[in-house]
């Protein structure tokens, strides 16, 4: 049986408490003034044995992992891996950054997602963080929002048996409400991002000892 | 009868699939295993948690068996376990997302142990969502027998009482296992049972807020289920029902083939026809905790 870790995950800089392992959140608000930023900062992390596997949904691999290294995170391609959704990559660089034609093909994000689970977790990094950056497309371009909901249900199942991380991010005002609210059901918790005059709020629902009332982001 | 997760591990050579067998065994599960896409469809059925599959098999390949098992048991999960790298192989349709593990990274067989383990113990492959609570859902609503529900005259008069005071098509008590809803009465049609991803209810479970979809063609979440068309199901109201520890176990509800909106007033009166099911329904179980 795989190694049960009893360590929380931590959020350097952030307003937020440790979550246990296993845990999935949904981060909502506008993608791009706030949540996208918030979801890579909650990939970033300082563990030695931490990875992170990204699914970049609306922006290429490599400019996903100048994102992901502008808010704080390491590039070592041996822990940090991408899957590129976005149809937009020229030359791809290595084993650490998989292609998918299309948000629309669910079978194969999950497939690549898996494998490039096990090879950051064959390299020893098994404290893995999985970021779906953002959540948007695979909706929109799915015709029948039930493919969605088994992709979401076997992603999330494979971070909570592999007590790792899960961070996707979503546009609320992208998607119907009904929508938003049956994707959140499949999280753990929900991290609401807002920005005042440039400046970063969150309030969490859903987990306890988090902040429920909106709380200043620091830089 | 075993207790261990059930798992049909599908390999067409017959030394390689003994090895991943007995991995799997060593893993706590119980292990049926077959060679083919053809003898996997025949040992299938709703008791399985997990197959695990090659890719390439004689009759068919990883997809056909993914086809299979969704044809009978849609939220089980299936793994690849393939030496193909996910590159290689070819695209599947948007309903056939599954695990995947490579056997050419070291010590596969054991890795691959962890993911079916942990997943056919605690993992859905389904195309909706499901309770944080669904194991202990579950084994509520196993304390009811719809059959012998159905046969009670009190919940067919309650329906019939709805579909005229609402003027409406149908109006249902159901049930939701694990697999499907089934209906203890149902006024207006003759449905006995619908599969849940199909079912409004499989929503209406998850809060205890009453759930309104005034048109179905205009909701994302219903607008391409066919069932739900077939059915001539196009607005609904329903109101789950709980038992005394508050495990969600069905929904009292209503439809029509027409567009239609619900007052306040009509809401209020659906939650009441709620009660009274559930009062029903814990009076039925209390009868039978005493007999």
């Amino acid at each position: 049986m795989s190694q049960r870790r009893d360590d929380r995950y931590t959020f350097d800089g952030l307003p937020l408490n440790p979550v246990r392992p296993g845990t999935s959140l949904l981060v909502t608000g506008p993608v791009l003034s706030g949540a996208r930023e918030m979801g890579l900062r909650l990939l970033c992390s300082s563990d030695a044995d931490g990875g992170t596997v990204l699914v970049a949904t609306d922006k290429d691999a490599t400019t996903m992992l100048e994102d992901f290294e502008r808010h704080g995170g390491v590039l070592d391609r041996e822990r940090v891996r991408v899957i590129d959704c976005a149809q937009e990559s020229g030359d791809l660089p290595e084993d650490s950054v998989s292609t998918v034609s299309t948000p629309a093909d669910l079978t194969g994000i999950g497939i690549e997602y898996s494998g490039q689970y096990e090879s950051t977790y064959a390299s020893g990094y098994t404290r893995v963080r999985t970021g779906i950056i953002t959540l948007t497309p695979l909706l929109v371009y799915s015709d029948d929002v039930r493919a969605v909901y088994r992709f979401l249900n076997t992603i999330t199942g494979r971070i909570g048996t592999a007590d790792g991380l899960g961070i996707c991010v979503l546009d609320p005002n992208a998607h119907e409400e009904q929508v938003v609210e049956s994707v959140a059901q499949f999280f753990d918790g929900r991290v609401d991002v807002r920005a005042d005059r440039g400046a970063l709020d969150l309030r969490v629902t859903g987990l306890r000892d988090q902040p429920t009332n909106w709380t200043p982001v620091g830089t | 009868m075993s207790d261990s997760p059930t798992v049909l591990c599908a390999q067409p050579d017959a030394s390689e699939r003994a090895e991943t067998a007995d991995v799997l065994a060593d893993a706590g599960l119980a292990v049926e295993e077959v060679e083919s896409v053809g003898t996997l469809t025949t040992a299938l059925d709703r008791s399985v948690d997990c197959v695990v599959t090659a890719f390439d098999l004689p009759d068919g390949d990883g997809f056909d068996v993914v086809d299979a098992v969704r044809s009978v048991n849609p939220a089980c999960v299936v793994i690849l376990y393939t030496e193909h790298a996910p590159s290689d192989l070819p695209r599947g349709g948007p309903e056939q997302v599954v695990e995947y593990v490579p056997r050419m990274v070291p010590e596969s067989r054991e890795r691959l142990a962890d993911v079916a383990a942990m997943a056919a113990a605690e993992v859905t492959q389904a195309a909706y969502p499901v309770p944080e609570t669904e194991t202990e859902r579950l084994a509520a609503v196993q304390q009811y027998d719809v059959d012998q529900l159905a046969a009670i005259d009190a919940f067919d008069r309650l329906t019939a009482l709805m579909t005229s005071h609402f003027d409406i098509d149908v109006a249902f008590v159901g049930l939701m296992d694990e697999h499907e809803e089934r209906f203890v009465a149902c006024e207006g049609a003759n449905w006995r049972t619908l599969s849940r991803e199909d079912a409004i209810c499989t929503h209406t479970i998850l809060s205890d807020e009453t759930m309104v979809v005034e048109d179905t063609h205009e909701d994302p979440r219903f607008a391409e289920v066919d069932a739900l068309k077939q059915l001539d199901i196009r607005s609904y109201a329903g109101v789950r029902i709980t038992d005394k520890q508050g495990n969600a176990i069905g929904a009292v509800c209503c439809t029509d083939g027409e567009p239609r909106r619900y007052t306040q007033t009509e809401l209020d009166d659906l939650q009441r026809f709620a009660d009274e099911v559930e009062e029903q329904l814990l009076l039925r179980r209390r009868l039978q905790e005493d007999a």
